[in-house]
């Protein structure tokens, strides 16, 4: 069991190209935190140098009490479950597991017992003496797994482990992680670019971007207060929808958001929290489930002509449009409007997001607190 | 009627590779006053064969060549895996030290041959076996090197990465994982190896002397001043096909063979 903490991690590739820059980050003992961004952003990279199969340019990277920046994979006891699984295609699915247990010098028996163990926990009792190439994908990304628990090691570093199989199975291999999390209580990383799988996986997500570490935080706060314009967008599925604005004052003189979906009005809290926004050139966000079909106290009514509507049982995206710009909002499954209708929607005040259309940074919502981008 | 036209052509092309062949052994089958004559089999007999081991030492010939050839391998393979395997992984040397792996293949072998012979007799290495498979070995390097490196290169990186994480060193990671799936690569590098050596001529005849003939020397003092024996030559080409043929069943089956089964996805 062990703490990580990268102090100022930093990966260079040549004098001035970066494929990660300053990450601190600390860890705690036993929690599940997620690394979230786009292919490319550097989370991968972050998860190789904690493994120590990448090379750390700059900072520390510390497990457990032990400064492990130059260490060699072997001392670090940590387990890595690769997209690709990795598995050793030469050696039967035992034989994949015992490995790092031989390599550790433990004991026949008590490698057939953690074998046991693990087997069964997994289901891979039948498959032990099958090599990898007899296996399906599910099954693969199962002994892979395995692989990594039977060493029993401080840390797991799971790279995108979900992303080869299909959604039925990527959904039940979720819900299995975060058991086998509960039950073995190890520190996990897990690396995904699938917002849902960071939103229901983890205890904390940290959100990365161009090799910077742009927010970390519980699930739930970095929804209710992106950081920025990228987070509030990346996180979502659909996306937050984003508009032009800017504080002014309405007809009786009170401060609203002007947008192109109508004027916002702000609650007493919100214009204070707003202060520093006012003069500046705004972006509003809207979650697309802050959008109504139906009229409530304090909504703010437009017209929406009706582009395209996803009926997907359980709800409609709808995607309509208002002067010229596309937005999406999350509507009613009964509530099935014809494309290219004109009907009234209601967005809600109390729920938007504002961003300063230049620096993208949100400014902090009321009764949210100041939002940090980086962990002490 | 395609099939038919096609398969007529398929015949015909079979006919151009394996009638030299066919009758490159039907030659030796026959009776030497006969080798010339335009009957198929005018009569069968394994005198040429006999001939060529009791009066011509081809048994001497082919121990020296499958020795050779062996031992050659023996050497080149593992420098050949280790530096095809560096080049794979480490980046080193970039595009151009990868292609300078393959400088020496780019002179023709006579321009080698000379400067070899002056070092050899210096350190006396001529007329000797392991002269001849130090020579080879050296000679089948880069090129096995370069073989390896694309097997190597098709071997995921995620596996040394596992291999790592679960304990091993880098040598460990590359002897126990890298080396057993790159296995059938290994063995068609290495089949490949023997073969190059087994045909090479020139360097065998001039480091080489009576002692270390090979099979190619061998068959080259055929050819005497008193006229080619036709039907010895024909009888030696036989047997030093055979070695080639089941080695090159055996590059088939391996190359056709995918590396990374069932590693990945």
């Amino acid at each position: 069991m062990a703490s990580i903490r990268l102090q100022t991690v930093s990966k260079a590739y040549g004098s001035d190209l970066y494929g990660v820059k300053d990450v601190d980050l600390t860890i705690e003992d036993g929690e599940f935190i997620c690394f979230l961004g786009p292919s490319g952003c550097g989370k991968s990279t972050t998860l190789r140098m904690i493994a120590g199969l990448e090379d750390v340019t700059d900072g520390a990277i510390w497990i457990g009490d032990k400064d492990m920046t130059r260490a060699a994979p072997r001392d670090r006891n940590v387990a890595v479950v690769f997209q690709s699984y990795a598995l050793y295609p030469h050696m039967s699915v035992r034989q994949n597991m015992e490995f790092g247990l031989k390599m550790r010098g433990v004991s026949l028996a008590q490698r057939n017992d953690r074998i046991d163990t693990v087997s069964e926990i997994l289901g891979l009792g039948p498959y032990l003496d099958r090599k990898p190439a007899a296996l399906s994908g599910g099954q693969r990304q199962r002994v892979a797994l395995g692989r990594a628990m039977v060493r029993e090691p401080d840390v797991f570093l799971m790279d995108e482990p979900l992303s080869n199989l299909d959604a039925k199975l990527r959904a039940e291999m979720r819900l299995e992680l975060i058991k086998l999390h509960r039950r073995l209580g190890r520190t996990t990383i897990f690396v995904t670019h699938d917002q849902v799988e960071a939103m229901t996986m983890g205890d904390r997500i940290c959100i990365m971007r161009d090799g910077h570490l742009v927010q970390v935080g519980k699930p739930l706060e970095v929804y209710a207060n992106p950081v920025d314009t990228f987070v509030a967008q990346f996180l979502a599925s659909p996306a937050m929808n984003l508009l032009d604005a800017r504080l002014e004052k309405g007809l009786q003189d009170e401060e609203v958001v002007a947008t192109a979906l109508g004027h916002f009005p702000l609650s007493a809290d919100q214009v204070s929290a707003y202060d520093a926004a006012r003069g500046r050139k705004l972006l509003l966000g809207l979650r697309p489930e802050d959008i109504h079909e139906a009229d409530a106290p304090g909504r703010v009514a437009f017209k929406a002509e009706i582009v395209a509507v996803e009926a997907l049982g359980t709800e409609n995206i709808v995607v309509f449009n208002v002067a010229g710009q596309e937005f999406t909002a999350r509507l009613g499954r009964h509530f099935i409007p014809a494309i290219g209708s004109t009907v009234p929607l209601y967005g809600d005040p109390r729920q938007m997001h504002l961003f300063d259309a230049e620096t993208t940074r949100a400014y902090p919502r009321p009764s949210s607190g100041p939002v940090s981008n980086k962990e002490d | 009627m395609r099939r038919i036209v096609s398969h007529i052509g398929l015949i015909f092309f079979s006919a151009v590779v394996l009638l030299p062949i066919l009758w490159v052994l039907r030659t030796s089958l026959v009776p030497e006053h006969l080798s010339y004559s335009s009957q198929i089999l005018p009569e069968l007999t394994l005198d040429n064969y006999v001939a060529l081991f009791t009066t011509k030492h081809f048994g001497n010939n082919y121990l020296n060549s499958i020795l050779v050839a062996v031992g050659s391998v023996i050497v080149a393979m593992p420098l050949a895996c280790t530096t095809g395997y560096a080049f794979a992984r480490f980046r080193t040397s970039g595009r151009a030290g990868r292609f300078s792996v393959l400088a020496t293949q780019m002179l023709p072998p006579v321009a080698l041959a000379l400067p070899t012979f002056m070092f050899y007799r210096t350190v006396g290495l001529t007329n000797s076996l392991p002269g001849l498979m130090l020579v080879y070995a050296a000679l089948n390097l880069p090129f096995l090197t370069w073989i390896l490196m694309g097997f190597f290169e098709s071997v995921p990186s995620d596996l040394e990465g596992a291999a790592m994480t679960d304990g091993a060193t880098a040598w460990g990671a590359f002897w126990r994982i890298v080396l057993p799936v790159a296995a059938p690569g290994i063995a068609a590098a290495a089949v490949l190896g023997f073969i190059l050596s087994w045909n090479e001529f020139l360097f065998a005849l001039i480091l080489g002397g009576p002692r270390t003939a090979t099979v190619p020397v061998a068959l080259a003092s055929l050819q005497t001043s008193n006229g080619v024996e036709i039907a010895k030559v024909s009888a030696g080409v036989s047997l030093a096909i055979l070695p080639l043929m089941i080695a090159s069943r055996f590059i088939q089956r391996y190359l056709v063979q995918g590396l990374s089964f069932g590693s990945v996805k």
